[in-house]
């Protein structure tokens, strides 16, 4: 058992967050706050559900699934080059991005481990022999070619080093496959 | 062990939106509960439904959102609970074959996701996120492509962090690894800037990701670190909710920041921040009625 006493520094918890009445919030003034960047919504109702196996670093497709459904709008697709982390794309056959779904890295090999109280710390404990899957959800846009997973490798020195939620590189792509074969 | 050992039994709408087709799709499924306990599962996920649309955003998103109840039996009650993580050493007998102790830790509480996946994937093919409701009083849980967690008290608060990442991209905002005093390395973070929307290296009040949110008056970074060799000691020097640049995030204490003092994001017993609250209002936006 990870029987771990607080370790964090006190801080202030105890002032209530100001809350406001909940209230329906329509598409309309939804769109009047929306998150920085030139995200685009898929224009199509069609998106193809793939799942992934990982094992350490390898990853492999296992299936994919049309459904009829909407998909959340895309992430930022221009300037994001030097980013860190875990994404998905779809690009077109001028290799363009069209589509691009920022994820928390599913194929980290370590592990958030939360508290006995809701009142506790979260910490991370490496788990390096972690393996599963993992599902990436992309709209089937018409000009869609391929379906692309980028990721940062892992951390390469000090303690904690081969961990990737620690990695401090831009992300690399992992995998490229076809979109509708 | 594994699907010999129980049955599926179906699926309930517990919560309507509207078609699936049109909606986001939650999906909450049980875990180590007995033919007999279903009605004590129906109970459960009815109380995560509630508690995740009493939080907001969500409060503000129901419309958009359809929660399904997959009822799956299991041979005995509750996980696995290893002995080698000071567990029970308890091997009951059920459907996705959930265990503690995934790793050597004993609070990671892991299932076959695969298995779940698939279950979900046959009775809900529009589903976007999963749950894995694990009927066991320990506390324990995990993220990834199901949110997998106990009845543990605080459990429903763990699988809406879960949920930050998997549904929304979100990172982690504690400044910390394994906890303060026991890190070594996590001093700086890298100038890469992050891909997650709710955190960033860049200080530039006009250009960082959630400028448009920082108001004139507050101070930019609003917090800095003065020993990077450990987690930022200060209280907030602004009033809750104020939105700016809090050193220390993304297990770093120094050289990134978080939009606002505290979230769940950092804190599992708190709402989420504004900025993290854009961004899902943003993502579930195309899910509500015309």
């Amino acid at each position: 058992m990870v029987a771990r006493k607080s370790v964090r520094k006190p801080k202030p918890r105890k002032a209530a967050r100001k809350t406001k009445p909940a209230k329906k919030i329509s598409k309309a003034k939804a769109r009047k706050y929306p998150a920085k960047g030139p995200e685009t919504s898929p224009d199509t109702n069609k998106a193809m559900r793939l799942t992934f196996s990982y094992d350490g670093d390898d990853v492999k497709l296992l299936s994919k699934q049309r459904t009829d459904m909407i998909l959340p709008p895309s992430d930022v697709v221009k300037g994001y080059g030097k980013y860190k982390g875990f994404w998905a794309e779809v690009r077109n056959g001028s290799d363009k991005t069209l589509y691009r779904t920022v994820m928390h890295n599913p194929t980290k090999n370590d592990a958030e481990v939360f508290p006995e109280s809701p009142d506790g710390d979260i910490s991370r404990e490496p788990a390096p022999k972690r393996k599963g899957v993992f599902v990436v959800l992309v709209p089937e846009i018409d000009n869609g070619e391929d379906v692309i997973l980028c990721r940062s490798g892992s951390k390469t020195r000090g303690p904690a080093s081969g961990i990737h939620s620690l990695a401090g590189e831009p992300a690399k792509e992992i995998l490229r496959l076809k979109l509708k074969k | 062990m594994g699907t010999s050992d129980g049955q599926v039994l179906g699926v309930t709408r517990i919560v309507e939106g509207g078609p699936p087709e049109q909606r986001w799709n939650i999906v909450i499924v049980s875990e180590g509960y007995r033919s007999d306990e279903m009605a004590q599962f129906a109970t459960d996920a009815k109380q995560f439904a509630d508690t995740l649309l009493a939080a907001a955003p969500f409060d503000r998103l129901r419309a958009a959102i359809n929660i399904y109840r997959v009822d799956v039996t299991s041979t005995d009650s509750g996980a696995k609970d290893p002995k080698k993580c000071n567990g029970t050493g308890a091997k009951p007998r059920t459907f996705f074959d959930a265990s503690f102790c995934s790793n050597g830790i004993r609070r990671l509480l892991i299932a076959n996701n695969g298995r779940v996946t698939k279950v979900v994937g046959k009775l809900v093919p529009q589903w976007h996120m999963a749950f894995l409701a694990v009927n066991s009083p320990i506390s324990g849980g995990s993220g990834g492509p199901v949110a997998t967690f106990s009845k543990a008290t605080g459990a429903v608060e763990i699988a809406i962090h879960e949920m930050g990442h998997t549904a929304f991209g979100l990172a982690d905002e504690y400044e910390y690894y394994s906890g303060c005093a026991s890190d070594k390395g996590h001093d700086k973070h890298s100038k890469s800037e992050p891909s997650q929307p709710n955190i960033t290296t860049n200080k530039n009040r006009a250009t960082t990701k959630w400028s448009s949110l920082i108001q004139a008056a507050t101070p930019v970074p609003t917090t800095s670190n003065a020993n990077c060799k450990n987690c930022d000691p200060q209280p907030s020097p602004v009033a809750v909710g104020t939105i700016g640049l809090f050193e220390g995030a993304d297990y770093f204490h120094c050289g990134v920041y978080r939009p606002e003092f505290d979230c769940r994001m950092r804190n599992i017993n708190r709402p989420f921040c504004a900025v993290c609250q854009q961004v899902i209002v943003k993502k579930l936006t195309p899910f509500l009625p015309a």
